[in-house]
């Protein structure tokens, strides 16, 4: 367990800069995950801190001393890698106790007990003499996971390892990385691009885009108050509609691009042009034209087994709706939409 | 859906696939038929059968002293041109090199370069340079001609590894020489596998340069069947010959096994 600082990294490859000044504080501990698209610069943020990728500028701390020169066999961390990395020429006992052997870290007796207590942490006691090849996937990841944890580095560095697994086992890991985390405490950084692993996983989200962190906070924060257009679309796909926030008899309301009001929160103080961030599973659906409704026209129903995905257009812009399926709005009909007024966040700019 | 071949079509590629089938079996069909012939002249069909071939090549002292002196060569060149080989098929791969991509070519530059050429160039350089020729000329020319094959077989494994495993093994505390020894030289050895079994089978059957560095004690099988055959041929040069296909089948078995065991053992 370790607190690890990042101080102001800069990177650019060749002539492109993929990071512009990070500066990131992370308690002994945490669970942090590094949120963004593909290209938003997490994997190299990461591979930076395992010390697989040099720094432009600035620097990395671990526990107070800079490693910023040190390479990563001199760090004292663990990665995981999105392809896992397991070395197929070795048993699956013999590559959970390879950090183990090339740290000299115990005797023999000592790695032995420390390979079967990792082991036995993700279920896979039984499949040590294997080798990586005859597993499935979801028990390499796990053998991976073993691995990583097997030497109780001071950093647990995590990059996209669930991404090659299907629906199901995603879950199932999830929940065992935070129960892993919950026992072990490492402080530990997850690149991901996919907002709900983030949201599920993490003591805190790093939103990043284009080489800046766009918005750092918990998730329950993160989710409710996002800081930015790209935060509130990246994190819950909101929909971000443009409107005029203007003052009416009954308080501020949103006057989208044909005129329509969206009623706001009396709280809101904002003026002036702005988007307006809906959430999906904010957005009510009705046949019949109620007060307080939005007009809107129906594109397209996606299906999804427990909900119902509608593709909408409002006032020009297309929006999506999550609904549950026992709302059925035939194609081509006409729609009205509401929300609540203290469900919609309003992002200047 | 893939079209049926045309039922034509797929007889001329049986009858094409047997005729490919005979014509590279033929020879050592006829290689061995003659050795075990009564006959005292190199003809076929065989008449009779004996093994007195055989008998007087396992008796005659210039036969087993060529078949030792091209074994002795066969297993030195084996060695070295695996060593080689295999550091320079790694170091290929890195690309950390100056100018890889012409080093490749380079290495590569004994396939195309034709024996006799190399084989004279050798000669009229070693004698300037170091005077009479050695079994360690020899080994260091049969080293140079094997080298290529080393290099290949040990490019094309490591050009099918995951590129991240040696990064894996950074983060696990695993320094440069730990990296080779663990991580690099393990995921290469069905590549050096296969190159050595080359190397071993250019070496025992190279003829040309073996011939131009001929001298008293140092003439390897091949030289001596060629002598064989033209100052007095007789079966006992099929003879020699079979051995040395058995042989070479022995080796295949024992590699593909080896191999098999090691894809196995990688996979």
């Amino acid at each position: 367990m370790a607190n690890v600082r990042l101080l102001d990294i800069k990177k650019s490859f060749a002539t492109l800069q993929v990071l512009h000044g990070i500066s990131l504080d992370i308690q002994s501990g945490e669970f942090i995950s590094l949120l963004g698209a593909s290209g938003c610069g997490k994997t190299t943020l990461l591979r930076i801190v395992a010390g697989l990728e040099s720094v432009s500028s600035g620097g990395v701390e671990i526990d107070g001393r800079s490693v910023t020169n040190l390479p990563p066999e001199k760090r004292d961390i663990a990665m995981m890698f999105q392809s896992y990395a397991l070395l197929p020429h070795l048993s699956v006992y013999e590559n959970v106790r390879f950090p183990l052997r090339m740290r000299h870290i115990g005797s023999r007796d000592e790695q032995d007990a420390h390979v079967k207590a990792a082991l036995e942490t993700v279920q896979l006691g039984h499949l040590a003499e294997r080798r990586p090849r005859q597993l499935s996937g979801g028990q390499q990841q796990r053998v991976a996971l073993a691995r990583a944890i097997v030497s109780k580095p001071k950093v647990l560095l995590l990059d996209e390892p669930l991404s090659n697994l299907d629906a199901r086992l995603r879950e199932d890991m999830q929940v065992e990385l935070i129960e892993i985390h919950k026992r072990l405490g490492l402080t530990t950084l997850f690149v991901t691009h996919d907002q709900e692993e983030a949201l599920s996983l993490s003591d805190r989200i790093v939103l990043l885009n284009a080489g800046r962190i766009e918005q750092q906070g918990t998730p329950d924060d993160i989710y409710a108050r996002p800081a930015t257009g790209f935060a509130s679309n990246f994190i819950g796909s909101a929909n971000l509609v443009p409107a005029q926030i203007i003052d009416t008899p009954g308080g501020p309301a949103g006057k989208l691009a044909d005129g329509q009001l969206l009623p706001l929160p009396a709280s809101e103080t904002t003026r002036g042009e702005a988007n307006l961030a809906l959430r999906q599973e904010d957005i009510a659906l009705a046949a019949v034209n109620t007060d307080g409704t939005l007009k809107a026209d129906l594109r397209t129903r996606v299906f999804l087994g427990a909900r119902n995905r509608y593709v909408l257009s409002l006032a020009g812009t297309t929006i999506r709706a999550l609904t549950a399926n026992d709302v059925l709005i035939e194609d081509g009909a006409p729609v009205r939409i509401s929300i609540a007024p203290e469900r919609i966040r309003v992002i200047k700019g | 859906m893939v079209r049926a071949v045309p039922t034509p079509l797929r007889i001329l590629a049986i009858v094409f696939v047997i005729l490919t089938g005979l014509i590279l079996l033929a020879p050592l069909i006829v290689v061995v038929g003659v050795s075990v012939s009564e006959n005292q002249f190199i003809a076929f069909p065989p008449q009779g059968f004996s093994f007195k071939w055989y008998e007087k090549v396992l008796a005659s002292p210039e036969y087993l002293s060529a078949g030792a002196t091209s074994l002795q060569i066969a297993l030195l060149v084996t060695l070295s041109a695996t060593v080689i080989g295999g550091a320079a098929a790694i170091a290929l791969h890195r690309r950390q090199l100056p100018f890889s991509d012409i080093l490749a070519t380079f290495f590569l530059s004994p396939l195309v370069l034709p024996t006799i050429i190399y084989a004279i160039g050798m000669l009229m350089f070693w004698s300037a340079a170091f005077g009479p020729v050695s079994t360690f000329t020899l080994w260091i020319g049969h080293t140079v001609i094997a080298l290529p094959y080393v290099v290949r077989t040990t490019l094309a494994v490591l050009a099918e590894s995951d590129p991240f495993l040696e990064e894996a093994a950074r983060t696990m505390g695993a320094g440069r020489i730990q990296r080779l020894f663990h991580v690099v030289v393990p995921q290469c050895i069905p590549g050096l596998a296969a190159g050595a079994f080359f190397a071993f089978n250019i070496s025992f059957d190279e003829a040309v340069l073996s011939l131009f560095l001929r001298k008293p004690g140092l003439t390897t099988l091949p030289v001596q069947i060629y002598g064989q055959l033209e100052f007095s041929p007789d079966p006992s040069v099929a003879a020699v010959s079979s051995i040395m296909i058995a042989l070479t089948i022995v080796l295949i078995v024992i590699i593909d096994r080896m191999l098999g065991l090691s894809r196995f053992a990688s996979t």
